[in-house]
């Protein structure tokens, strides 16, 4: 929901990046083509990391050239539109207006005419495709509500509010095969912890200041943005189970055309991704700043 | 049934070396070891039986080509399987109700195993353990890790309880041991033996 979950590039073959961005913005294409503009807004990288995995037996991936807005004076390599790629953009458009609805609900003053203008931006694309999808919707939205409630009473534990956002991920393996659902949700299920403790970290800084709930802060009784040595460890550590349970479950699932992408993300990114939040280089590395290619760790291996 | 070669991600005119290389790495990442009260622990054992007996179909029609197989190697792994699989029967001496409860958490059976625990008069190490492992089994592994130290500082001795520890830190995991990660230092476990095992066969077969 919030564009963590991401491969490490440098670890990829040039082959597998390109397919990667080509579905990316194949996403893109297929949000616009179903949703309009509203639905091409809400386009990150955890929603192209959900339409690989709802791949399946799908089959290779099927390539044409067009042009975009961002990239009009050249034409770009994209995937054609395939059921998995629909499915993934009707449930990351249910996620991101529920997102902006709980958007409103929690904030105040200027930030609170943003998230509303979001929503009503989103309101009409939500429409379609909570039609298509109506049995997701009510579970993101019934957890949503739990969720928000927690956070009102500013829950001092870290997995109940995580296990709420991480049941709301899981209910999106509704759309893969019916043979992959346990291990997918599973997966699901700790990709969307992660997700949710990681970001809580990353916003310590800015929830303590506004004065917001933070799951971090209210679990280890934070009060500034100073984080302590063993408070850092007992996060990395949690975050790091809950990778290692991904990875056990991702095992289960059988291979795809995606594969090579997913491992990735799954034994490369998302560690690495941890690891930078947990370290504070997060929003550095992923500006894309150029890369010393002396400076870049050498590693092959998983570090799971 | 499905093409063994399939089951082990190789094409069929692939050496015998490769073949075995493929079957390691298979069972290396379907080991029980990574599926410690997880609740896929069932799917994992349906995989690793699927691979196995893969790896049996194959080296037996091989065998009358005239390929060396190394066949003690997958019985070293079935049988790791087995005995992976009691990890609670450890203690199962203690009181008959905390018996309940481990067998209500083994079978998923979780709310269950959680009412128990909740009814349960004393918050002994043993309880903190169960509780813990209950968490586990959920994914709320920052609680769980917080059971797990508890029931490891009332009973510092006590083995299943260290590591259960082990388990939800990052830093000695046996995922490091048997997943992707580098392989153990001076450690000798059941990838050894079989390594070791496949060796001494290789020899054996060596003026083929």
């Amino acid at each position: 929901m919030f564009g963590y979950i991401r491969p490490c590039a440098e670890e990829m073959k040039i082959r597998e990046f390109e397919r990667f961005r080509a579905l990316y913005c194949g996403l893109c294409h297929e949000l616009g083509r179903e949703y309009g503009l509203a639905g091409r807004a809400i386009l990150n990288y955890d929603f192209v990391f959900l339409a690989m995995l709802l791949w399946g037996d799908a089959g290779t991936c099927d390539y044409c050239f067009r042009r975009c807005l961002p990239g009009f004076c050249r034409r770009r390599c994209v995937t054609k539109s395939a059921p998995p790629l629909t499915a993934a953009a009707g449930m990351s458009l249910i996620l991101a207006y529920w997102k902006a609805q709980d958007g409103v609900a929690d904030s105040r003053g200027a930030k609170k005419l943003g998230a509303l203008a979001v929503r009503g931006f989103l309101r009409r694309a939500y429409k379609k495709a909570a039609g298509k999808y109506p049995e997701f919707d009510g579970e993101v939205r019934r957890r949503l509500e739990d969720l928000s409630r927690l956070e009102k009473a500013r829950s001092e534990s870290l997995d109940e509010p995580a296990d709420k956002f991480a049941l709301l991920l899981s209910s999106a393996c509704e759309a893969g095969r019916q043979e992959d659902r346990r291990a997918l949700e599973q997966l699901l299920y700790h990709v969307g912890r992660i997700i949710y403790i990681a970001d809580g970290y990353f916003d310590l800084k800015g929830d303590l200041k506004d004065g917001n709930y933070n799951p971090v802060a209210a679990r280890f009784g934070l009060t500034d943005a100073h984080v302590p040595e063993e408070v850092r460890e007992s996060v990395l550590e949690t975050l790091m189970s809950s990778a290692r349970l991904a990875a056990a479950a991702y095992e289960l699932l059988p291979a795809s055309y995606w594969t090579p992408v997913t491992r990735n993300i799954v034994y490369l990114g998302i560690p690495q991704m941890i690891r930078q939040v947990l370290d504070g280089t997060y929003q550095t590395a992923v500006r894309g700043r150029p890369k010393h290619p002396a400076r870049l760790p050498d590693r092959t291996e998983s570090e799971l | 049934m499905t093409d063994p070669y399939k089951v082990l991600g190789i094409s069929p005119d692939a050496s015998d070396e490769e073949v075995k290389k493929a079957y390691r790495e298979m069972a290396k990442k379907y080991h029980p070891d990574n599926y410690v009260d997880n609740p896929l622990a069932d799917l994992a054992q349906e995989k690793m039986k699927e691979v196995n007996e893969a790896y049996d179909t194959i080296t037996k029609a091989r065998k009358g080509g005239g390929g060396r197989t190394g066949s003690g190697y997958s019985s070293g792994y079935s049988s790791g399987y087995s005995s992976g699989g009691s990890s609670y029967q450890g203690s199962y001496q203690s009181a008959g109700k905390y018996a309940e409860i481990r067998n209500a958490i083994n079978a998923g059976n979780l709310q269950y195993a959680e009412q128990l625990l909740d009814q349960a008069p004393a918050r002994d190490a043993e309880w903190n353990f169960l509780m813990g492992s209950l968490y586990y089994k959920k994914g709320w592994l920052d609680d769980a890790r917080s059971f797990f130290q508890r029931a490891a500082s009332m009973d510092p001795y006590n083995q299943e309880y260290r590591q259960a520890l082990n388990m939800v830190s990052a830093a000695n995991s046996p995922y490091r041991q048997t997943g992707y990660g580098p392989p153990a230092q001076g450690g000798f476990d059941m990838c050894d033996m079989c390594t070791a095992m496949m060796c001494a066969n290789m020899m054996c077969g060596g003026c083929r």
